[in-house]
């Protein structure tokens, strides 16, 4: 049996495909968010990868921001739960997720069976989110994907504002300007986010283990800094990205099974 | 005209919210028809001792509760953007005060008519910091823009008292009774005392129906829609001393209890979820989030912002008066005492889980939950969800946002359900 999990977000479609809600039989990403062919595009990828058809999919759950306008759908839940049931798949020990997405920043706790017990989002600004590192990295004219390593060469870090993308982007504007290395200067840009981001972990309160989940988790540099400043160690898995994806998926195997 | 086709039809308003429209009404064209007299007409800060004035019949509005009629309209818009542009004001300051004080200017143009309730300029203004602390600068601009007095209660917070302490309490009773004498002196009215004693009275009499109608719904399912009660807290505001509101109450009261009768209720669809609402109405966005919480089956059953009004003291006590008045605005509360209070209310009335407005305009109010809810969480076991809105300024509040956020606090609140009923 196979249930079909699909993350709809503001900069990416995340897919899933649930065997018997064990096995993960495909995965798929990709870069277009809600609004665009991204949610069709990532059903046709996902499909693809074994050559599957719609037909074979029992059950088809969406989350993330385009939730509620696919029309495939079985039914929908929030990516908060998804991201915590995915993440509860990948690492059951993990008791605090930290999910960096496109315009959402989420600190959730949740129980041993991956039920979200209490969360904390960012208020109404892209500061800390991948939207705040998306233009950055357009600004210093880097692949998104990239900053993690460049960062992960600073000698120095650079001090970059917390408080506002804009104000930030004519901040990193006046260092570049200044000629300071480009590899100090994504490390000041990972510090803010860092910094953002443990705020509203803290706020929430971090009980170990932690895991990353979303976009951002990929990027080795943000992970690092923020492990210093919530001083543990963070769990990331290599499909952090597709958590929402894959927790869609069981909760929609469970949906089956209730 | 026949009704339209494919058009859902209105809902009757029940008759004490036609009643509410009444009084609200006459209380605004009492104000007009006084200074088109001549009369002084004065502006108040919601939890002010509106008795005094009341007892010497000089009418008196409300700058708070008008912005809130207006941006329920949608119609503070333009008013913040005059604000903020024409008069300079920075967009960081409360919406209530931006939106008041663009009127103040709007109006000195006898022709200005797009704001909805219009109100007369001041002639004089009323102010206690019992609230905010932010409406002395707001009243200060007043003052200076307009030309005119303001009489002020200084109202000291009880951040490290449940109860206003002996020494405040005689500050703010000398404080009131200073008022008096200089109302008298610029109203050139004498200050009749048995009035006085009649209008506080009343006041107690339509604070204590409110409390006992709010009360109702501890009752699950609950009778009312919980955001139903933003309706008639203007009475409390606007008309706490007047008889008019013991009926309108007493309307209500009355058909609060034929729901409870007839298992009835106002809320548009099945009470799955109740939760406590905390923070002002999201004014201009109020149709949303009643809307969204239809969706989710949540009624937000109880507010703390309604119960501010229940002013509680002793006819004829002016200690007590005073007292009441220091600490009736949880803002003028530790965190401690205000977040107990709302873990109380959360049992009282059998609430799932608690939804927080993170009021930008009201950052007094919205601080208290981000130090405070491990004391929520702690002592009732309910989740809590924030979002983003304001009072009045639309540009703050994003419907994406509120509805990811109740969904992620349904989600929480089935699964602990679930869990609880095996």
């Amino acid at each position: 049996m196979f249930t079909l999990g699909i993350d709809i977000g503001s900069t990416a479609c995340k897919a899933v495909i649930l065997q018997d809600g064990a096995r993960v039989e495909a995965r798929a990403v990709v870069p277009l968010g809600t609004g665009t062919s991204g949610a069709g595009d990532v059903l046709q990828k996902v499909l693809a990868v074994k050559n599957r058809q719609i037909e074979d999919m029992e059950r088809i759950l969406v989350t993330g921001y385009g939730r509620f306008t696919f029309a495939g759908a079985d039914s929908q839940k929030s990516e908060l739960s998804c991201h915590a049931r995915g993440v509860n798949f990948l690492f059951p020990s993990v008791r605090t997720i930290i999910d960096i997405g496109g315009q959402d920043i989420k600190a959730m706790r949740v129980n041993a069976k991956g039920f979200l017990e209490n969360f904390v989002m960012n208020d109404k600004c892209a500061a800390g989110t991948g939207k705040f590192l998306d233009v950055m990295a357009r600004i210093i004219n880097v692949k998104v994907n990239d900053l993690g390593e460049i960062g992960l060469k600073a000698t120095e870090e650079v001090n970059i504002s917390n408080t506002c993308t804009v104000f930030a982007e004519s901040e990193v504007i006046s260092k570049l300007s200044a000629a300071v290395r480009i590899e100090d200067l994504v490390a000041g840009i990972h510090r803010s986010v860092a910094k953002r981001v443990a705020s509203l972990a803290f706020r929430n309160g971090i009980v170990p283990e932690v895991a990353m989940s979303g976009g951002v988790a990929l990027n080795k540099g943000v992970v690092a800094l923020l492990e210093e400043e919530i001083k543990r160690n963070i769990l990331v898995h290599e499909d952090c990205q597709l958590a929402g994806a894959l927790g869609a998926a069981v909760l929609a195997y469970e949906e089956l099974h209730k | 005209m026949g009704e339209q086709v494919g058009q859902k039809p209105k809902r009757e308003l029940p008759r004490s919210r036609v009643l509410v429209a009444e009084q609200t009404a006459k209380i605004y064209r009492d104000a007009f028809a006084a200074k088109a007299r001549g009369e002084k007409v004065g502006w108040s800060t919601a939890i002010f001792p509106q008795e005094i004035c009341e007892t010497l019949d000089i009418p008196v509005l409300y700058p708070e509760n008008n912005a809130a009629s207006i941006s329920a309209k949608h119609l503070g818009g333009e008013l913040i953007e005059h604000a903020e542009g024409a008069m300079q004001y920075p967009s960081r300051i409360c919406s209530y005060a931006r939106l008041n004080m663009a009127l103040a200017d709007k109006i000195q143009d006898p022709a200005y008519s797009k704001a909805d309730p219009l109100m007369p300029s001041p002639d004089f203004l009323l102010l206690a910091n019992n609230s905010c602390t932010q409406l002395m600068k707001w009243y200060e601009c007043l003052s200076r823009d307009l030309g005119i007095p303001i009489f002020f209660i200084d109202c000291l917070f009880n951040y490290y008292e449940e109860k206003p302490a002996k020494h405040k309490i005689t500050y703010i009773r000398k404080q009131i009774e200073k008022y008096i004498w200089d109302m008298e002196a610029f109203s050139g009215k004498k200050f009749d005392w048995d009035k006085f004693l009649e209008v506080q009275k009343r006041s107690q009499i339509n604070s204590k129906l409110f409390d006992e109608i709010i009360r109702l719904n501890m009752r699950t399912p609950a009778p009312m829609s919980g955001f139903d009660f933003f309706n008639y807290m203007s009475c409390l505001v606007l008309a706490r001393g007047k008889e008019s509101t013991t009926v309108i109450f007493e309307q209500l009261k009355k058909e609060v209890e034929e729901h409870i009768a007839n298992n009835t209720t106002t809320f548009p669809s099945e009470e799955k979820y109740r939760v406590h609402w905390e923070g002002i109405a999201c004014w201009p966005n109020l149709g949303h989030n009643l809307k969204t919480l239809k969706n989710y089956n949540v009624n937000a059953v109880i507010n703390g912002y309604v119960t501010a009004w229940n002013v509680d003291y002793e006819p004829g006590d002016l200690d007590s008066m005073a007292s009441a008045y220091a600490s009736s605005s949880t803002n003028s509360l530790s965190t401690n005492t205000i977040m107990n209070m709302r873990a109380d209310t959360i049992e009282n009335y059998n609430c799932d889980g608690m939804l927080c407005h993170v009021n930008r305009s009201c950052k007094m109010m919205t601080f208290h939950i981000f130090v405070g809810r491990h004391i929520i969480e702690e002592r009732t076991g309910v989740p809590c969800a924030n979002f983003d809105g304001d009072q009045s300024d639309e540009r703050i509040y994003s419907e994406a946002q509120f509805e990811t956020r109740l969904q992620g606090l349904v989600e929480i609140m089935q699964h602990r359900k679930e869990a609880n009923h095996g």
